[in-house]
């Protein structure tokens, strides 16, 4: 995979910065703790483990390129799936926490249904029909979860 | 074995009350819904379901938790033959002969085969977690320190090796991250706090809830939608169809009873799952079978064998989960952190301080299969309901529970954050080819790995030795070598011809 030869020397960086850490990370010589059981012993082991594995990585993406072209990955919707992880993104990252969950439940869950069904090329009446499925929906969903989660578990919900 | 008897009796009429029967039934019914949705994964539904049994008495949430995972890796099977899309993972083995079944026409009959197979699958694994479980349990009290550490090494690198198909390298790094994960936040020795980088919230390491819950849920959502829509076949209703096939099931009986063990030996090896004890009983099967041809057009074997496999590897799965705490597959994996919610300690002294529970884990799954084999007759035109429920309406509400669900254990809105991050990063490792087990397997054994290598040291006094020269340390240490020597293609290639060689050598002779 010809990506892979940008992540492996990501991987490298984060694995050596890792690895650094531990190095660094205090040796709680105060506390006259057993040498062999710094809390930086594991980290640094890592570090070298992810670095070593990136190496390979490279070198297994490199001789793979060069031995012939590559099978091409499934492809998807660029569109959807930028949309959906901003629907998302919005929603857990911005509403919630920010406005009471039932509300930013309702405008979630309307707006990810109307931004994905509603198709203005097919009319007034699809689009009032869709309109009413989504809010129905969206309100629906709030008040099922809301209720749920703050009477039956007893969740002070955000 | 007397004794195993009557505890599993005990364990019986413990759980046979209307209250434990209701939620088996609509535990379970859950369960298939979540498989056969496509982008609802096991592990998922497990994970959500976890968050809603916070405040269900502690037999009653475990055994719902077992319904969801043994009813969301038959519910697979419905997508896989009708969509030739596996609803979970654990169902990819089931499309080669289930849906060409649909395209003839006998999907309703590729269902019931499907559902016999599965319901023998999980009754082989619950004959082989009784017999093994407290074994298993006893062998473990032997491991110290050094042995842990070395389970801990192995569980990644084989769970990495076994799920990242023909780049082994991906999954040691899949799951090296995992582990580095696990190393945020206050160690286990002496609270020295890791990787906080200033946040407080990071001190107490990151949870394994939202972890996943973004991971394998989040990720799915965008999966999902980024993929093209998947058409249903519609299932003729031929007369009969939908009965069970202990016909079938008796023609094939090597084989369900072959797939059954195959599917929970694979469920033994730590972080590997379903999905590859699918495989590994439908390879199994292909090449025993007299049939062989027909694997891929619509064989009933093939059917039968990746059904049985993958529903045996769960109750496989919770036999280390149960005795090392160590999961033996993803949804597992939850399994132990539900345990622990529920004040349940998994690991070797389980059979001496809750004896009973391994027994009462093996009804539970006994119920769970009755119960999978009761609706996956009697309900499939329902299932089949479910799989045309449109994704764009289906998501967001699924996104919801993602979101609520991690708050609702802390109620801390930075584990909606951990989720998130999760979630995103879950979907690019996806992408990038990097299998998911051993990054879970990582993050739960990051801990264990940890505190073993430098109680270890500490007990040897800075020594290395030990964890070379004690027993069970060598054998760990000789499969571990094995692990890594096998994922190098050029040592594979090399000892395929030297065993050739010698079968040459052989016949000539």
């Amino acid at each position: 995979m010809r990506a892979d030869l940008y992540t492996a020397p990501a991987l490298f960086v984060l694995g050596a910065a890792m690895s650094y850490g531990g190095y660094t990370m205090d040796r709680l010589e105060i506390r006259q703790i057993h040498p062999a059981s710094i809390p930086g012993l594991l980290p640094m082991l890592l570090g070298a483990a992810l670095m070593l594995a990136s190496v390979v990585l490279f070198l297994q993406a490199r001789n793979a390129l060069a031995s012939g072209p590559q099978p091409e990955a499934d492809t998807g919707s660029t569109r959807d799936l930028v949309l959906t992880a901003l629907s998302c993104g919005v929603y857990a990252l911005l509403l919630v926490g920010n406005i009471p969950f039932p509300a930013a439940t309702a405008i979630f869950v309307a707006s990810f249904i109307l931004i994905f069904e509603a198709d203005p090329s097919r009319g007034k009446a699809h689009l009032a029909r869709i309109a009413a499925i989504a809010i129905v929906l969206g309100v629906a969903v709030a008040a099922a979860t809301s209720i749920l989660f703050r009477y039956a578990f007893l969740v002070r919900l955000p | 074995m007397i004794e195993a008897f009557t505890r599993l009796f005990d364990a019986f009429a413990t759980l046979s009350t209307f209250e434990m029967v209701f939620h088996a039934a609509w535990a379970t019914l859950l369960g298939i819904a979540v498989g056969s949705l496509p982008g609802l994964t096991a592990t998922m539904g497990v994970a959500l379901l976890t968050t809603l049994t916070y405040s269900l008495p502690r037999e009653a949430a475990i055994l719902v938790l077992i319904c969801m995972y043994v009813g969301a890796i038959y519910g697979g099977s419905r997508s896989a033959i009708l969509l030739n899309i596996p609803g979970t993972p654990a169902s990819a083995a089931t499309t080669l002969d289930g849906f060409p079944l649909a395209k003839q026409g006998r999907a309703a009959y590729a269902m019931s085969v499907a559902t016999t197979g599965s319901t023998l699958g999980t009754l082989v694994g619950i004959v082989m977690l009784v017999a093994l479980a407290p074994a298993l349990s006893d062998l473990a009290l032997k491991f110290g320190s050094f042995e842990y550490f070395w389970l801990a090494v192995f569980g990644v690198l084989i769970s990495g090796q076994l799920t990242s198909g023909t780049t082994p390298v991906k999954g040691y790094i899949a799951g090296i991250l995992g582990l580095m994960v696990a190393m945020i936040g206050s160690e286990g020795l002496h609270a020295h706090v890791r990787f906080s980088f200033g946040f407080d919230q990071l001190n107490g390491g990151i949870g394994l809830i939202p972890a996943m819950v973004g991971a394998f849920g989040l990720a799915e959502v965008l999966m999902v939608m980024w993929q093209p829509k998947a058409q249903v076949v519609r299932s003729e209703r031929e007369k009969g169809a939908g009965l069970p096939r202990f016909m079938e099931a008796w023609k094939y009986r090597v084989t369900v009873l072959r797939s059954g063990i195959i599917g929970t030996i694979v469920g033994l090896i730590p972080g590997v799952g379903e999905d590859i004890g699918a495989w590994a009983s439908y390879a199994a099967a292909k090449r025993k079978s007299k049939e062989r041809d027909q694997f891929g057009k619509g064989s009933i074997e093939g059917l039968t064998a990746a059904e049985t496999g993958n529903s045996a590897v769960v109750p496989g799965a919770l036999i280390p989960a149960l005795t090392l705490a160590v999961p033996g597959s993803a949804p597992a994996a939850v399994l132990i952190a539900a345990l622990f919610i529920h004040g349940i300690r998994p690991g070797p002294m389980i059979m001496i301080e809750q004896p009973d529970f391994i027994y009462l884990v093996a009804v539970m799954l006994f119920f769970a299969t009755v119960a999978i084999f009761i609706f996956g007759i009697s309900l499939a035109p329902v299932f089949e309901f479910v799989l045309r429920v449109p994704r764009e309406r289906l998501m967001p509400v699924v996104f919801t529970l993602c979101v609520i669900g991690p708050y609702a254990l802390t109620q801390r809105i930075f584990d909606i954050w951990v989720m998130v991050f999760f979630g995103f990063l879950g979907f690019a490792l996806r992408r990038l080819g990097y299998p998911m087990p051993p990054l879970v397997l990582g993050i739960i054994l990051g801990d264990l790995l940890d505190k073993n290598l430098r109680r270890g040291l500490t007990l040897s006094d800075g020594d290395l030795s030990p964890f070379f020269t004690r027993p069970f340390s060598m054998v760990f240490v000789a499969l571990i070598v094995f692990t890594i020597m096998a994922g190098i293609p050029v040592v594979r290639r090399q000892v395929g011809r030297l065993s050739g060689a010698i079968a040459n050598m052989g016949r000539g002779t």
